[in-house]
């Protein structure tokens, strides 16, 4: 009986989980692997890439990494612009959304549910609709810069500024940098128009990663803190040595979303002009859609591709490594440490009582 | 009940059925009635309108459906239908990326063929050869030119006399024309204009198999733009929140731009700005505007390439292409309904002439991504380095033509 | 953040101090509250305020949207925009490919990734484990890096440029069949061995004794399905071609990367934004209770 049921919970299982690995084989699998060929292969993008083109080796990634040209070049340019993207991005938006979540998660608060839908609404819209309505606040006369003209500041063009933020700083640094560009190009930081493209960044992913980190902190027992508090630790130093450690997993969680979202600009670039102004806000993302549907070098836009998956899986590996046994650094291990024994003597002091 | 159980392995199977049943796609339907869809990027509602018009005429007559298609993207479009096998039948191909379709073989060469081959302007028809095969035909032409808002300018004390001639004239009427709110000149930072002053000053891009990007001439037609800029009489579009020149010329924020026949799509949303177009003034080099096109491209291969080859006679047909220039303000690509267009529309009669003179901007096979480069650098053309941005153009775009001539 | 900063300091500070601790306590709060509520409203209004614009502006002429973008209140109102969304612009179709798209990919992924779920997490089968480690494979590949594969596969099938290619590859998400499995696992078991003692069969046992108990992780998987598949963008500008298969993101970015003339047609272009995001505006305050309920703790708000 028992060996009947088994068998037939081998089959189901089987029947529940074929259409998932149906569906992820067909439309994930076996696109890699053909992918994979095409970037291998110099398909020219005419009929199917079986049969119409020929197995060239390595040629489309030593194009767009090791020969010097505009390939090259444009590559680097897309990395450098990505990843003064992402080095903006994941700390702003992880500290905001840290921010806002210990706020309007405190009892006293009142209106916390107003709060939270303000700051989460952002999230839940499309990237279409945030974008289009940045290019809007973002004009040369518009709103952003009536704002800042208050106060007597007069605000650049934001989505037409390619000046790199810290050009003035690196503009003279002598010498070529790796991938065709040269030291002051890598170093200029990112362009006005990029740091308009990581504040949307940091607006519509801040309520998202809010709601994470509520989660997180509510699962932080109120005694715990009440506890720490009790202590006489003050509400900044409880955050830091209570709080802090203990959401540890939830801040790895977002800082690895955040690492693998911040590679993968896409519609933003789409929807600003495909790199404009002078190419600062060009990512490896649209780079290598481009190379494809537009300039119809299908092997390097493929390249490219798998360059960018190798990129996000080796920093996704490496910042776990980083943040695996150093936790929040030396000093933060000393502060849990001691966090933990005051815990251990107020638990034992309220079990007293 | 027991259906039920099924349930899950019916919708599995369906998945399955589903990725087998492979979508057609285009209908390879045998009857008499032949469907044609052209792919085109069009200016507005006018062009869209008088080429569905033209199309449905000769539909008519030729037992035929046709369904003009409004590409968003025409490039992503385009080469997705290719690589998707399902390419549209007839389609707009513009200049700057002419090369690249024809040398990966993606166009069918047939305008040779075509009884009224000869008409073309031989510099349109130069633009459409590729390995001296004259591929494709054009479908229209457009030359660069001086816009003023006549308003403006009558308001500013200018006279017909002041029309600007030569780059001195041109500089003292924008300096006359700048006011707190508008600015006098304005046009798009990048090759399609500012190649206009390249040329004005004596320089090319190519001379033969030889890149000379960066010449002295080269160098002074981007410095002359770079000083009306740094003058404060000359902004991009971009910098008084226009899409585009026309935009900003309706909009009354800049006095004159540079722009071509197109401009007349600007009547709709700006009824009351009145405008007048001029031949653009001559540099050290003397006179030189850009002459832009596109041509009704067929692809390779294709079952109704016939159909879509008559099509284009029929669209190309001098009757025709004026009615086109009625409908939308292009010029005519056969010398003869040029001439004509000239005469009927005034107005236009200077992008006519500007024809005799006009060049087509660079244009080989993997020039496009160079030339989409240079438009990048130029970005940092105010308060840049012109002569930087010229060496990069130079050693880039001989690479590319190296590779092309390769090939 | 400073000032936040500085109030905290400052408050600890007093909190130091020695007076009796609960009122110095309680003092020290009320100034970190009110800082706190200084700093959330000002924050709220940045994160409102492009909304509200937003929709003012797409009911304000051209001239007056590029003027005054900060006003309220359009100086005329006109219905400019709106009107021709829904005459010359295909809004309306575009809409109904959403519509469509959106409603078969969520219930498709709904159904398929809790019956997935549950597999992994219940059923026990041969190689289960295999199955689950390469589904955290998968969910591991970005998605943008799919693009050009997917355009490959999707052609290579002749399913590009079809409703079909634009739906099928989305109706099963990985992220989707783990966070089922993680619930199925945080429900006891004892209900469904009771049912099955009964006799039940397995697949009558998931419909009518687990799916019931695991509404709260559907609901969560729908607003996920809905919410994704309703913003979806670049898989559609690699699946179709077709202006008839237009979905609101991708129309809408059309008119945004300036297909209508390149002029700036900013009352439009808002309107339409304004517009496609009313349907998951809707969804989220309908669910705002379940969407903030991980937050809302023990008290009600």
């Amino acid at each position: 009986m028992s060996k009947g049921i088994r068998g037939a919970e081998g089959r189901y299982g089987w029947l529940f989980v074929s259409p998932a690995i149906l569906i992820i084989g067909v439309f994930l699998v076996l696109p890699i692997v053909l992918a994979l060929y095409v970037s291998l292969s110099n398909w020219n993008g005419l009929g199917s890439p079986l049969g119409n083109s020929d197995f060239i080796g390595g040629g489309n990634y030593a194009k767009v990494l090791v020969d010097t040209g505009l390939a090259q070049r444009d590559f680097g340019t897309a990395i450098r612009n990505n990843l003064y993207y992402v080095i903006a991005v994941v700390p702003l938006q992880t500290a905001l959304a840290l921010f806002l979540a210990v706020q309007v998660n405190r009892r006293m608060l009142k209106g916390r549910g107003f709060f939270r839908t303000a700051f989460y609404f952002p999230s839940v819209t499309s990237s279409i609709a945030i974008t289009t309505i940045f290019i809007f606040l973002f004009t040369s006369s518009g709103a952003v810069n009536q704002v800042i003209g208050w106060f007597g500041v007069n605000g650049p063009n934001w989505f037409n500024d390619p000046r790199g933020i810290l050009a003035p700083l690196t503009g003279a640094v002598p010498g070529d940098g790796p991938l065709g560009l040269d030291w002051a190009a890598w170093l200029s930081g990112p362009s006005v128009a990029m740091c308009v493209l990581i504040i949307l960044a940091v607006f519509t992913t801040s309520g998202t990663f809010m709601l994470l980190f509520l989660a997180a902190l509510q699962n932080v027992s109120g005694e715990i803190e009440e506890a720490a508090s009790v202590d006489g630790a003050g509400p900044f130093r409880q955050f830091f040595s209570v709080t802090l450690p203990m959401i540890k997993p939830t801040l790895f969680t977002v800082l690895t979303l955040g690492l693998i979202g911040t590679w993968q600009v896409f519609d933003q670039i789409y929807l600003t002009g495909g790199g404009d102004p002078g190419k600062t806000t060009l990512t490896p993302a649209y780079l290598a859609y481009e190379t494809s549907f537009a300039n119809l070098k299908w092997g390097q836009g493929a390249a490219i591709s798998f360059i960018l998956f190798a990129i996000i899986v080796a920093l996704t590996l490496l910042q776990r490594w980083v943040l695996r046994d150093r936790d929040l650094g030396a000093s933060g291990v000393r502060r849990q440490k001691r966090a933990l024994e005051r815990l251990k003597r107020d638990a034992a002091a309220g079990a007293q009582r | 009940m027991k259906y039920r159980k099924w349930g899950a392995a019916l919708l599995a199977a369906g998945v399955v059925a589903g990725l087998g049943a492979c979508a057609s796609g285009g209908g390879d339907s045998s009857g008499e009635t032949k469907e044609l869809s052209i792919l085109i990027g069009t200016s507005g509602d006018a062009e869209t309108q008088a080429v569905q018009a033209a199309a449905d005429a000769w539909a008519a007559d030729n037992n035929a459906k046709v369904e003009v298609v409004v590409a968003s993207d025409l490039t992503q479009q385009l080469s997705q239908g290719f690589a998707g096998g399902d390419a549209p039948d007839l389609f707009y191909m513009s200049w700057d990326q002419f090369a690249t379709y024809a040398s990966n073989g993606y166009l069918e060469p047939y305008a040779a063929d075509l009884p009224n081959a000869g008409d073309f302007y031989p510099a349109l028809s130069d633009t459409f050869t590729y390995d001296g095969t004259f591929t494709c035909a054009p479908k229209d032409f457009s030359t660069l030119g001086l816009i003023i808002n006549t308003d403006m300018w009558a308001a500013a004390g200018l006279t017909d006399a002041d029309i600007p001639t030569d780059w001195d004239s041109l500089e003292a009427a924008a300096t006359k024309l700048t006011t707190a709110d508008t600015v006098g000149l304005s046009f798009g930072l990048e090759y399609a204009r500012l190649g206009v002053f390249m040329n004005q000053a004596g320089g090319r891009l190519v001379d033969g198999d030889t890149v000379t990007a960066d010449s002295a001439e080269n160098l002074a037609g981007l410095q002359y733009v770079q000083k009306l800029h740094d003058e404060g009489v000359l902004k991009w579009p971009a910098e008084v929140d226009a899409g585009w020149g026309g935009e900003a010329l309706g909009a009354g924020k800049a006095a004159m731009v540079i722009e071509g026949p197109w401009i007349k799509g600007i009547q709709g949303d700006f009824p009351d700005t009145n405008y007048a177009s001029y031949e653009l003034p001559a540099g050290p080099g003397g006179k030189s505007t850009f002459t832009f096109t596109n041509c009704w491209g067929i692809p390779a291969n294709s079952d109704t390439a016939d159909s879509a080859k008559s099509l284009v006679e029929y669209l190309t047909a001098d009757e025709q292409q004026l009615a086109f220039g009625d409908a939308f303000g292009v010029l005519p690509s056969t010398e003869s309904a040029a001439a004509t267009y000239a005469e009927q529309h005034p107005e236009n009669a200077s992008f006519v002439a500007g024809n005799d003179y006009a060049v087509s901007p660079v244009n080989f096979a993997g020039s496009a991504a160079v030339i989409s480069d240079f438009n990048a650098q130029l970005a940092s053309l105010v308060g840049g380095d012109p002569k930087a941005i010229l060496a990069s153009l130079q050693e880039e775009l001989q690479a590319a033509l190296d590779e092309a001539n390769g090939n | 953040m400073t000032t936040t900063e500085a109030a905290a300091a400052v408050a600890t500070e007093q909190a130091r101090a020695p007076r009796p601790r609960r009122r110095t306590r309680t003092a020290g709060a009320r100034i970190t509250l009110l800082v706190t509520y200084a700093i959330l409203i000002l924050l709220a209004f940045i994160y409102i305020y492009p909304f509200l614009i937003s929709v003012a502006s797409s009911f304000k002429t051209d001239a007056d949207a590029t003027q005054n973008p900060l006003n309220l209140l359009p100086e005329t109102w006109s219905f400019a925009a709106y009107e021709r969304l829904f005459t010359t612009v295909p809004l309306l179709q575009w809409t109904a490919n959403s519509a469509f798209i959106t409603v078969v990919v969520t219930l498709c992924r709904v159904f398929f990734d809790s019956l997935a779920g549950y597999a992994l997490s219940r059923l026990k089968f041969r190689g289960q484990s295999v199955v689950f480690a390469s589904l955290i494979g998968v969910m591991a590949v970005p998605g943008v890096v799919l693009l050009i594969p997917r355009f490959l596969i999707l052609k290579q099938f002749g399913l590009y440029d079809s409703y079909a290619g634009m739906i099928v590859p989305l109706i099963i998400d990985a992220a989707g069949i783990f966070i089922m499995k993680q619930f199925f696992e945080s429900i006891p078991v004892s209900v469904e061995e009771a049912a099955r003692i009964d006799g039940a069969g397995i697949f009558r046992t998931y419909r009518s004794i687990v799916l019931p108990m695991a509404v709260p992780a559907l609901i969560t998987l729908f607003i996920l399905s809905f919410q994704g598949s309703w913003n979806e963008f670049s898989h559609f500008i690699v699946s179709r071609q077709s202006p008839s298969l237009n979905t609101l993101t991708t129309g809408v970015a059309s008119l945004t990367s300036g297909q209508l003339g390149s002029g700036n047609q900013y009352p439009l272009q808002l309107a339409a934004a304004v517009l496609m995001s009313i349907p998951v505006a809707i969804i989220f305050f309908i669910f705002q209770k379940r969407i903030m309920s991980t937050s809302e703790g023990g008290e009600k708000g």
